[in-house]
């Protein structure tokens, strides 16, 4: 099964030589007896090449700030962005008894061509007026697309004002799609404004409860966070805010009173992490819920951290509950799926990710890839000082913190800090590198020519991607599943996401329908006798 | 009567529309062996790529120049080149169109020359580049289809001796539909050129082999010889005449131009098989009399049920006016018509329609989900007939939606959704009367013992009559 180097370039040839290059750089075959594999990742997307990636706005106001339920969410722009971005990553949030939920609702400016000649600052301001007048949201957030930033429109001043005018926060995000290279700086962007505007707005001073904890890089999507958040709380888990799936800001604004952050998605919301650590003295533990191996480990490190028996006897408890109840369900599906390949495209973590769930069903990953990640996820947050700042991520402003004179408070002394980083990964991630098999490939920014050259070379039995590229493998005669949106499924998080999942796979694998693609006619006569010729 | 209902409002909440690019994109999937490139940043090209392949469940190339924030500063020429430089050798595709977005615009790159730069620079004198500046400001995704249809047009367009093939231009309508017209065309023995025909492209037979760029598409010599034809026959009557490509070629080059909707609903189709015989002097055929005669009596056999529906239509101009026509022949009639799009000759081609009968109708033009519900709601609509957006209009009212047009992504199938011709309409038809049933069903016996047994009282004395159609 091992891939070699020839086949990569006898792929790669296609291209014109710079762009065979540029390519190879992004392009691994795994050999744990190296030191050290590098990967070129996080940088421009080559022109003309088919490529998954999105651009910032869909980072910041499509992943980040969407999924914010009590907040409505302007697009100051053209209409499409705002149409395009609108429900398509299947967010989940449950309305409270505020019924403030605007998650259904595409919100847009809609510049016409005499706005973007004249500026489009009044019609904003106009637009955030109505959305208070109508929907009355504890906040505003205003996302920029391409022409804002061309046009020069001076949106945190309007924000600023409206902000002024309603009382209630209205928040600017300059995340023109032009910015950085991919989606990710829009996760950057969104970070930010997350932080300073909504983090610690909140009257909470300390930990409402025992083992209070944010839940970041969640999304929800297809009810994910909502199945995590079951067991959590039967351990014995406050969740006080989860950034950002069914998030509001009302929790939000409270985040930094939790005793530990989790962090699932790396990618989308290190920032955050990372900045409430300075801020706020709280530290981050990188887990995973999506497997059921991988959802076991992360409640076990949740519990070394926070180091109290009961709590580690509870985690036991419901882990053995749990994988009681679903292992023998797993194993059923696991006869059908044992043995079989997967590739294993998406995102920025959950290319990873989702190569646990894979290996519990017994699928082996034999390529995985990050659309826009950076090479602290693939090669762990190790390399992050060997990063070189290039020109597009300068683009992107850093928020400078310090630590909060009135809220700071460490959560666990430095000391405990670097004991338990030797047992957990806290404040850390190693990557997704580290887990791959040897002779497995890992792509950065796969494209549609090199999906369809690697699918014919490796032939895997499943694809595992977005809606963009499953297409591809589908007309091969590949099932795909979908990753991004879940094909209007899950959960696929924690135990019973598991057990969907496990179903949804298998079924895939097991429809008749494959078994109608060659034609019969093509394997046998459909009628069988002979051709007497003529006077005989 | 019809009313018509500006909408005062700045934001628009829940769109009804796309962007220009976007309608851009579906003309040149329909010409053989196309690639698009959008000038802009990538985000566009994957935002639309997504939107289109959930519509068609059909890979989606669409490429981009990619440009970043240095393109914004330096002008995006070197991206677009390197961009074309790549496209060229990976895909060699017969023909090129490049779309351009609202950062292009924004910025004031001068698309042309930079193309006919490109061109010298490379020999390319063979390959066609087909330019179409497609700001998303610029409007809809409708007018970004017609534009790019007739760009296409007249940049292969050549002068052609004359010749008997006629012209059909086609709208935004399905590859199923596309495929019916073509089937009506060869029963009628007519030699046609069917543009843009992405019948094939955007809904291609299973085969193991994976083609980067599809098998289909209006051939590129056909294209060029359109000026030669006897005739245009162009599906769009509510199409500026700067943008339609049918006009183009009748001011050029002299090609008769028909204008006609699109044929759904009987005297839509009447119309087109009218043109098609005038034109050609080829006479009806039997089995598509019989198709006339089988939908004349599937709309017998539903007009009883039919009469109860309140239509509310929203989409494309185009379709808007066929579904609207085909729903006022069958008793649906329309209480709300509504269009993302500014489209003055909708308004006008409607409200002629409507003077026929002595009914409200209350016309939205530019209109978002937020005005076609508070409307449909006071008009007391129970159907609803347009795109997958209008599930709103079922999850928050109730009113059931009958899925047609673009987008379908909550369901499987938008490009085999058949609406055209005799045939199309009575599966449409039926589609409609079928959903009026669904409801009715639904209701029909909690509505009865509501007006029988409500309170307890057997035999209501009042007599109170409940419409069992009307009911949520």
């Amino acid at each position: 099964m091992a891939v070699n180097e020839k086949d990569i370039d006898s792929i790669l040839e296609a291209y014109p030589a710079k762009v065979k290059r540029n390519r190879k750089k992004h392009i691994v075959i795994k050999d744990s007896s190296l030191a050290h594999q590098e990967i070129e990742a996080n940088t421009r997307t080559i022109p003309g090449i088919i490529t998954n990636r999105g651009c910032a706005y869909a980072g910041c106001k499509g992943v980040v700030l969407g999924p914010i339920k009590d907040i409505v969410h302007i697009t100051h722009g053209p209409v499409g962005c705002g149409y395009y971005s609108w429900l398509t990553r299947r967010n989940k949030a449950k309305t409270l008894e505020d019924g403030k939920n605007y998650l259904a609702y595409c919100v847009t400016t809609d510049m016409q061509e005499t706005d973007i000649v004249f500026g489009g600052e009044k019609k904003l301001a106009k637009v955030i007026d109505e959305v208070v007048e109508i929907f009355k949201p504890n906040g505003v957030t205003v996302s920029a697309t391409c022409p804002i930033g061309l046009i020069g429109d001076d949106i945190n001043a309007i924000a600023k004002a409206a902000q002024e005018k309603h009382g209630i926060p209205v928040m600017a995000f300059s995340c023109e799609g032009y910015k950085g290279v991919s989606q990710s700086a829009g996760h950057h962007i969104a970070n930010n404004g997350v932080l300073e505007w909504m983090v610690g707005k909140g009257e909470m001073t300390e930990a409402p409860a025992k083992y209070s904890i944010n839940m970041l890089g969640e999304y929800n999507i297809g009810g994910d966070s909502w199945e995590i958040e079951r067991f959590l709380k039967e351990i014995g888990y406050h969740i006080i805010a989860v950034a950002t799936g069914d998030g509001s800001y009302e929790n939000l604004k409270n985040t930094h009173v939790a005793d530990l952050n989790l962090v699932q998605c790396h990618r989308s919301i290190n920032y955050i992490a990372e900045m409430l650590e300075i801020k706020y003295g709280t530290p981050w533990l990188k887990v995973n819920f999506i497997g059921v191996e991988a959802t076991v480990k992360s409640l076990r490190d949740m519990a070394i951290y926070f180091g109290d028996p009961e709590l580690i006897q509870k985690t036991e408890d419901v882990i053995a509950r749990e994988v009681a109840r679903v292992e023998p369900i797993l194993n059923q599906y696991k006869k059908i799926c044992e043995g079989k390949t997967a590739f294993c495209f998406v995102g920025g973590s959950r290319g990873h990710h989702y190569q646990k769930l894979f290996a519990d069903l017994g699928i082996d990953t034999v390529l995985a890839g990050y659309e826009f990640a950076h090479r602290d996820d693939y090669e762990g947050r190790q390399v992050i000082p060997d990063i070189k700042p290039d020109a597009d991520s300068k683009n992107i402003p850093e928020l400078h913190v310090e630590s909060d004179k009135k809220l700071f408070k460490l959560k666990i002394s430095p000391e405990k800090a670097e004991e338990l980083k030797k047992k957990i990964p806290l404040s850390n991630y190693e990557g997704m590198n580290a887990e791959m098999k040897d002779g497995y490939l890992i792509v950065d920014d796969l494209n549609h020519f090199e999906t369809e050259r690697f699918v014919e070379l490796l032939k895997p039995d499943i694809f595992a991607s977005g809606i963009k590229d499953k297409f591809i493998p589908q007309k091969m005669g590949i099932p795909s599943k979908q990753i991004h949106s879940y094909d209007y499924s899950g959960p696929y998080a924690g135990f019973n996401g598991a057990v969907k999942f496990a179903e949804d796979v298998t079924a895939m694998f097991t429809t008749p329908t494959w078994n109608f693609m060659t034609p019969p006619w093509k394997y046998k006569p459909m009628l069988e006798g002979t051709v007497e010729e003529e006077g005989n | 009567m019809k009313r018509d209902k500006a909408n005062y409002r700045n934001v628009n909440e829940n769109p009804c529309n796309m962007c220009m690019p976007m309608g851009g994109i579906l003309p040149f999937k329909g010409v053989e062996q196309s690639m698009v490139i959008l000038h802009g940043s990538q985000g566009c090209a994957t935002y639309m790529r997504r939107h289109i392949a959930e519509h068609f469940n059909e890979p989606i190339d669409v490429a981009s120049s990619a440009l970043n924030e240095k393109g914004t500063v330096y002008g995006g020429e070197k991206n677009r080149k390197q961009g074309l430089d790549n496209l060229i050798k990976l895909y060699s595709p017969g023909i090129i169109g490049i779309l351009t977005t609202c950062l292009a615009e924004t910025i004031g790159e001068d698309i042309g020359r930079i193309t006919s730069d490109y061109r010298n620079e490379h020999e390319l004198h063979r390959l066609p580049i087909i330019t179409v500046p497609t700001p998303g400001y610029g409007g809809s995704h409708t007018e970004g289809y017609w534009l790019a249809a007739k760009q296409i047009v007249s940049g292969l367009a050549r002068q052609t001796p004359r010749h008997s093939k006629i012209n059909i231009i086609v709208p935004h309508i399905s590859p199923a539909d596309i495929r019916e017209i073509k089937r009506i065309l060869d029963r009628m023995d007519i030699d046609f050129t069917l543009f843009p025909d992405f019948s094939d492209t955007l809904d291609r037979p299973f085969s193991k082999t994976y083609k980067k760029i599809p098998n289909g598409g209006t051939r590129i010599a056909d294209i060029a010889a359109m000026p030669g034809a006897a005739a245009t026959v162009q599906i769009g009557i509510t199409i500026d005449d700067d943008l339609s490509p049918g006009r183009f070629l009748e001011r050029e080059f002299g090609v008769p131009l028909y204008n006609v909707p699109i044929p759904t609903g009987l005297e839509n189709m009447d119309l087109f098989m009218n043109v098609l015989t005038e034109i050609t002097g080829s006479c009806m055929p039997l089995s598509l009399e019989q198709e006339r005669g089988r939908l004349l009596d599937c709309m017998i056999d539903s007009h009883k049920y039919n009469f109860e529906g309140r239509s509310v239509i929203f989409g494309e101009p185009e379709l808007v006016y066929a579904v609207a026509k085909t729903c006022m022949e069958n008793g649906i009639f329309p209480v709300v018509a509504a269009t993302g799009s500014k489209n003055a000759k909708l308004a006008e081609l409607l409200t002629a329609e409507i003077d026929k009968y002595e009914r409200q109708v209350v016309l939205l033009m530019d209109s978002d989900f937020d005005q076609i519900r508070q409307n449909s709601t006071s008009a007391g609509a129970n159907i609803a007939i347009g795109h997958s957006d209008g599930r709103y209009l079922t999850e928050r009212e109730g009113i059931p939606l009958v899925r047609l047009g673009f987008p379908i992504h909550d369901r499987v199938g938008g490009q085999r959704v058949l609406s055209v011709g005799y045939l199309g309409t009575t599966m449409l038809l039926d589609r409609v009367t079928n959903t009026l049933l669904e409801n009715k069903y639904k209701n029909y016996r909690s509505s009865m013992y509501e007006q029988f047994y409500h309170n307890g009282h057997e035999n209501n004395i009042s007599g109170k009559i409940l419409l069992s159609g009307t009911e949520g």
